[in-house]
C-alpha cells in the first residue's frame, strides 16, 4: 500500500509520544536514588532528553513529508542523535560532575555514547516513525471506505434516476393523445396531475430512503396520474400498519412495482382491478407488499422494474432483505422485507 | 352575477382562466391586467373576485392586493406555480391558493368557496342516507355508516361497513350534500370522515399523509391541510 506522507503528526503529540522513554529512564535511575551526584545526572539526562526530542521529532518529521526512505532517515537520524548525546555527555561532564568523576572517565566515555541518552533518542525516533506509520494507514483505510461509500452512492444514482424519464414520456404522450382526441378535460386532469406529481418528487431530498408515509404520497401521486388514464378500471387501496408510516424505506420502493402491476396486472384486464399496497411490522422487520388482481396467465411487478428493486436492496442492506414474487390466489404479488429503522430526518445526502 | 378580474401576465394563462369561467353561468369577467399595479386600481365596488398570479414583472399579485384598503379589497383567489407564497396569501385574507397547472376539479371547488363568502351558496340540505344502485335493487347506506368516499371515474365510491358501493355521483356534487363539520375533502379525490383520521404526518413539502382506523392510508393535498388540520383540532379539543 502506498503510504501517503502529507499526514504527520503535531509536535505536540510527538512530545508526548516520547514520555513513554523517559518512564523507563526513571525506573532505571531508582537504584541511583540514594546517590545524590548520580542522582542529579540521571534527572539532568532526563531533563535534556525532553529538550532534544523538540528538534529531533521536527527534523524526523521535516524528512518523513520529504519522503526519506527509512535507510536515509537512519543514515541522518543516528548520527544527530550520536551528536545530540555527545553534547549531553560534554554538558553533564562540565557542570554536574565531581572533581573525581571528571578524573575517572576519559574519552571512551563521552564518546562510547552508550550510556548517555543516544539510546533513548534513538527509541523515540522509533516511537515516532511508528506513529507516523500508523497515521498514515488510518488515513488510507478511511479513502478506501469513502471511495467504496460514492461508488455505492453512484450506483444508487444510476438506479434511481432510471425510474423518472420513461414515465415522464409515457405521461406526456398520453397528454399529447388526449389533446388529438379532443378530450381537452382528461388532458388538463392529466397534465394537473403530472404537476402535482413533479411537485412531489422535485421537492424531495436527494436521499436513498425516506419514509413510509413519503413513499405513500409519491406512489399515490403517481398513481393519480394511472388512474386519470385508465379511469375506474383501476382501483388502489394502500394500508399501514400502526406506527409505520414512520419506518424508513428506499426513495421510489414501490413505483416499478406499481408501474408493472399496472401494466402488466390491470391494462390488459378488461374488468377492473385492485391495486393492494400494504406496509407491516414483523419483529425488526417491514414488509411491504403490492399486489394485484391478473387476467390469465398474466403476471405483476417482473422484468427489469423488479430487478432494478433487487438491485437497489441489495445495494442498500446487502445481507437483510428478501424479496419474493409469484400468484397467490388468483393475484401476483410481489413481497418484500428490510430491516425496520425509523427515521424523519437523517436522509443521507448523496456526495 | 359574481363579477372577475383576470390578473397574470401571461396572455395564455389568462386565457386559460377566462375559458374555464366561461363554462360557470354565474361569472361574469369584467376586467384583466398583466401586473400588480392594475390589481392595485380595483376596488369590490366594480370588483367582487380577483384571481391573481402572484409572480408578475412590476409589482406582484401579493403586492398588488396589500395596496387596496382592506375594506375596499375584492375577495383574491391565488393561482401561481409556486407554493412558497401561501402563508402571505392567507395573510392577505385570500379564500383560496390554486397551484398552476390548473387542476378543473381544484378549480370548481375555489369558485365554490367563493359563492359561499358572497352568501351564493345553493348547498342542499346534509344527506342522512345514500340510495345505491346495484343491478336493479336499491340498496341504502347511512351517512353515519361511511368512513371515507374516493373518486372511482365520474363516480364515487363510499365505504361502509368494509364494503365499496359505486354512487352515480361525482365527488364534487356529494361534496355539498355531505355535512363540512364531519366530512373533509382531502384530496382532490377523496373525502374522509373527519373521526376516521387516527393518524396524520405532515411531510416538508405541505402535504400529508393519513391513517384512518381500518389501516386505509391516504395522501392529503397541500391545499385541504389547513382545514384539515383545523377540524381535527377541534374534534380533538371537544
Amino acid at each position: 500500500m502506498r503510504v501517503d506522507r502529507s499526514v504527520s503528526l503535531s509536535p505536540a503529540m510527538a512530545w508526548v509520544a516520547g514520555l513513554p522513554i523517559l518512564g523507563c529512564m526513571m525506573v532505571m535511575s531508582l537504584p541511583a536514588l540514594a546517590d545524590e551526584r548520580v542522582l542529579a545526572f540521571r534527572l539532568f539526562y532526563a531533563v535534556a532528553y525532553l529538550f532534544w526530542i523538540v528538534p529531533l521529532g521536527w527534523l524526523q518529521r521535516w524528512l518523513w513529508r520529504r519522503g526519506a526512505g527509512w535507510w536515509a532517515m537512519a543514515g541522518v537520524l543516528l548520527p544527530v542523535t550520536y551528536v545530540m548525546s555527545v553534547a549531553n555527555a560534554l554538558l553533564a561532564l562540565y557542570f554536574i560532575a565531581s572533581e573525581k568523576m571528571r578524573a575517572q572517565v576519559g574519552p571512551a566515555w563521552v564518546f562510547g555514547g552508550l550510556d548517555g541518552c543516544w539510546l533513548a533518542l534513538i527509541a523515540f525516533c522509533g516511537f515516532q516513525a511508528i506513529a507516523l506509520h500508523r497515521a498514515a494507514l488510518a488515513l488510507e483505510i478511511e479513502r478506501v471506505r469513502e471511495a467504496g461509500q460514492a461508488a455505492r452512492d453512484a450506483e444508487l444514482r444510476a438506479l434511481r434516476y432510471q425510474l423518472q424519464p420513461h414515465f415522464l414520456f409515457n405521461t406526456l404522450n398520453a397528454i399529447s393523445a388526449l389533446v388529438t382526441d379532443d378530450r381537452p378535460r382528461d388532458a388538463t386532469r392529466m397534465i394537473a396531475r403530472l404537476g402535482d406529481f413533479l411537485r412531489t418528487t422535485l421537492e424531495d431530498g436527494a436521499g436513498h430512503e425516506h419514509t413510509v408515509a413519503d413513499e405513500v404520497a409519491l406512489t399515490s401521486a403517481y398513481l393519480d396520474i394511472e388512474i386519470a388514464r385508465l379511469g375506474e378500471r383501476l382501483r388502489v387501496e394502500t394500508f399501514t400498519a400502526p406506527g409505520a408510516l414512520e419506518a424508513r424505506v428506499p426513495y421510489l420502493l414501490l413505483q416499478p412495482l406499481v408501474e408493472n402491476a399496472v401494466r402488466h396486472g390491470i391494462a390488459p384486464r378488461p374488468a377492473p382491478g385492485t391495486i393492494t399496497i400494504r406496509f407491516e411490522r414483523d419483529g425488526r422487520d417491514l414488509w411491504v407488499s403490492v399486489a394485484n388482481d391478473m387476467e390469465g396467465t398474466s403476471t405483476g411487478a417482473s422484468g427489469v422494474g423488479l430487478a432494478n428493486v433487487r438491485a437497489r436492496l441489495e445495494a442498500l442492506y446487502p445481507d437483510n432483505h428478501q424479496i419474493v414474487a409469484g400468484p397467490e390466489g388468483g393475484r401476483w404479488v410481489v413481497r418484500i422485507s428490510l430491516p425496520w429503522s425509523l427515521g424523519q430526518v437523517g436522509m443521507e445526502p448523496v456526495a | 352575477m359574481i363579477r372577475v378580474a383576470v390578473i397574470d401576465d401571461e396572455p395564455l394563462a389568462r386565457s386559460g382562466v377566462i375559458s374555464r369561467l366561461k363554462a360557470e353561468a354565474d361569472v361574469t369577467v369584467v376586467e384583466q391586467c398583466a401586473d400588480g399595479y392594475g390589481l392595485a386600481a380595483l376596488r369590490n365596488d366594480r370588483v367582487d373576485l380577483v384571481i391573481v398570479d402572484v409572480q408578475m414583472p412590476g409589482m406582484s399579485g401579493l403586492e398588488g392586493l396589500a395596496a387596496i384598503p382592506r375594506d375596499e379589497r375584492p375577495l383574491a383567489v391565488f393561482l401561481t406555480a409556486h407554493d412558497s407564497f401561501a402563508v402571505r396569501a392567507f395573510e392577505l385574507e385570500a379564500v383560496d391558493y390554486l397551484l398552476k397547472p390548473i387542476d378543473d376539479e381544484r378549480f370548481g371547488e375555489a369558485l365554490e368557496r367563493v359563492r359561499r363568502k358572497l352568501g351564493r351558496d345553493a348547498r342542499p340540505a346534509a344527506a342522512e342516507r345514500f340510495a345505491i344502485r346495484i343491478g336493479s335493487r336499491l340498496a341504502f347506506v347511512d351517512v353515519d355508516a361511511v368512513t371515507w368516499i374516493e373518486a372511482d371515474g365520474d363516480y364515487a365510491a363510499l365505504h361502509a361497513n368494509g364494503q365499496r358501493h359505486l354512487l352515480r355521483e361525482s365527488l364534487n356534487e356529494l361534496s355539498r350534500k355531505l355535512d363540512p363539520a364531519r366530512f373533509l375533502r382531502v384530496h382532490r379525490s377523496a373525502i374522509v370522515r373527519i373521526d376516521q383520521v387516527v393518524e396524520l404526518l405532515p411531510r416538508p413539502n405541505r402535504d400529508a399523509v393519513l391513517r384512518l382506523r381500518d389501516g386505509t392510508t391516504l395522501r392529503a393535498s397541500r391545499t385541504y391541510i389547513d382545514a384539515l388540520m383545523a377540524a381535527l383540532h377541534h374534534t380533538a379539543t371537544v
